[in-house]
């Protein structure tokens, strides 16, 4: 995939079976939507130059982790993917209004398009025998902000200044173990539990998170599937996102480090980098 | 159904993410998650048999190099601010957060919740100052970990938002 150039962003997308499946079930994406007023034809004396039209844009981003065998996770992944783009492509008011309470409306739109996703996946795979499902953690930039929706274990997070910090919580029984205090952290990190999750797309329960972030220029923003968390750390994300790097290189870097760190999984990797 | 939009506002680690999560989710953990950027949550009330969804805007607590941003309060239509009555800064910081509400989202409702009611032993808030800010501000003692106040701090800042009073000078 080459580098997309988006009115206030650059980004990047990548990913790769791993060392050890033979199938890859993660699925990314990138889009763009866009509405621009194009002067055609007029006979105004005043009429706005072309560079000067109003232009609404937003950039679609998202990682899906398909799970479960014969081909069942990649199709899971495929379906949600495929679906939340299906919608956001004709959800056309969501985001040509940039004022406050548009924020309400949309966040319900794309809340909307998760839950599409979500019986889209269960209905392709009612007659399985162990149904597949799909974590999908997406996030949809507006100028600066970035609406994020996130179910499962994918994650989300952006460095700014050097400081990497995650914006998503796995949703795992790991996590809700050791939140209920029955589990340290270091005992959550060993235990099987970290790959269980609670919530997933097409799973038995379905609960997405729903966050936003007012990016900055030079902020770098970052999506994964656990293919690239479970082999290489926080640290080394936000020392490869602190390179004076292009987008492209940062993924190449990091998906490189999730195989030599053993390649366990697939791993799929999005990086925007805010322009100033 | 009418949607109102409420901002939780207050110092990192007052309590804000937990009075949510106890309102909405039923839970309470003792283990500490800072919020990053602005987590959100809705919750359908009825106020004066009127049917309203808060939509509850965890906004990440102010911390010492990271100001809120101002754009996450514009729109808003009520704000609760959250002070933590075991630490001073986080009652310290009150009257510069209500300024910021103030600037980006003009007079609208506001509710203060003195939260970690729970542990009287360890606040560091007297009872005269207490009193001192009860007299300026609507505030209800909540314990995000026992569930105390928590249904009546959203329930006020509901009503309060219905009939839509401002900021105390």
């Amino acid at each position: 995939m080459s580098t997309t150039e988006f009115s206030g962003a650059e980004v990047f997308g990548i990913s790769d079976v791993g060392l050890v499946r033979t199938q890859n079930e993660d699925r990314f994406a990138v889009a763009s939507l866009r509405k621009t007023l194009t002067l055609l034809h007029s006979n105004l004396d005043d009429a706005p130059p072309r560079d000067d039209a109003p232009v609404f844009e937003a950039l679609l981003m998202l990682v899906a982790d398909g799970v479960g065998g014969n081909d069942g996770g990649a199709e899971a992944s495929t379906a949600a993917a495929s679906t939340i783009m299906s919608y956001l492509g004709s959800a056309t008011n969501c985001f040509n209004r940039m004022d406050a309470d548009a924020d309400l409306e949309f966040m319900g739109q794309l809340e909307e398009s998760v839950h599409l996703a979500h019986a889209q996946v269960v209905s392709t795979a009612a007659d399985s025998h162990r149904p597949p499902a799909t974590t999908l953690t997406m996030a949809l930039l507006v100028a600066a902000r970035a609406y994020l929706v996130h179910v499962g274990d994918s994650r989300a997070m952006y460095l700014r200044n050097g400081r990497l910090r995650v914006l998503t919580r796995d949703q795992t029984m790991a996590e809700e173990l050791v939140d209920a205090g029955a589990l340290t952290e270091e005992q959550a990190m060993r235990s099987t539990f970290t790959h269980q999750l609670v919530s997933a797309v097409g799973g038995s329960n379905m609960t997405p998170s729903l966050g936003l972030i007012d990016l900055r220029p030079h902020d770098l923003f970052l999506l994964c599937s656990d293919g690239l968390t479970k082999h290489v750390t926080d640290e080394r994300i936000a020392a490869v996102l602190g390179q004076p790097w292009t987008v492209e290189q940062m993924c190449i870097q990091l998906r490189d480090d999730a195989l030599a760190g053993g390649g366990t999984d697939n791993v799929s990797i999005v990086v925007a980098r805010m322009l100033g | 159904m009418i949607q109102k939009k409420v901002c939780m506002i207050g110092v990192f680690g007052a309590g804000k993410t937990s009075l949510v999560q106890q309102y909405v989710h039923s839970k309470f953990s003792e283990k500490y998650h800072s919020t990053v950027g602005v987590k959100i949550d809705r919750k359908s009330v009825e106020v004066e048999a009127e049917p309203m969804t808060l939509v509850l805007w965890d906004v990440a607590g102010k911390e010492a190099d990271e100001d809120i941003p101002a754009s996450y309060v514009r729109g808003s239509h009520g704000v609760i601010f959250v002070v933590d009555l075991t630490r001073r800064e986080t009652w310290e910081e009150l009257p510069a957060l209500a300024g910021l509400v103030q600037s980006a989202a003009g007079a609208i409702p506001t509710v203060v919740a003195l939260n970690k009611a729970d542990i009287p032993e360890q606040w560091v808030i007297s009872a005269d100052e207490e009193q001192h800010l009860s007299a300026q501000w609507t505030t209800i003692q909540t314990s995000a970990k026992t569930g105390q106040g928590v249904e009546d701090i959203f329930q006020t800042i509901a009503r309060a938002m219905l009939k839509k009073p401002g900021i105390p000078e």
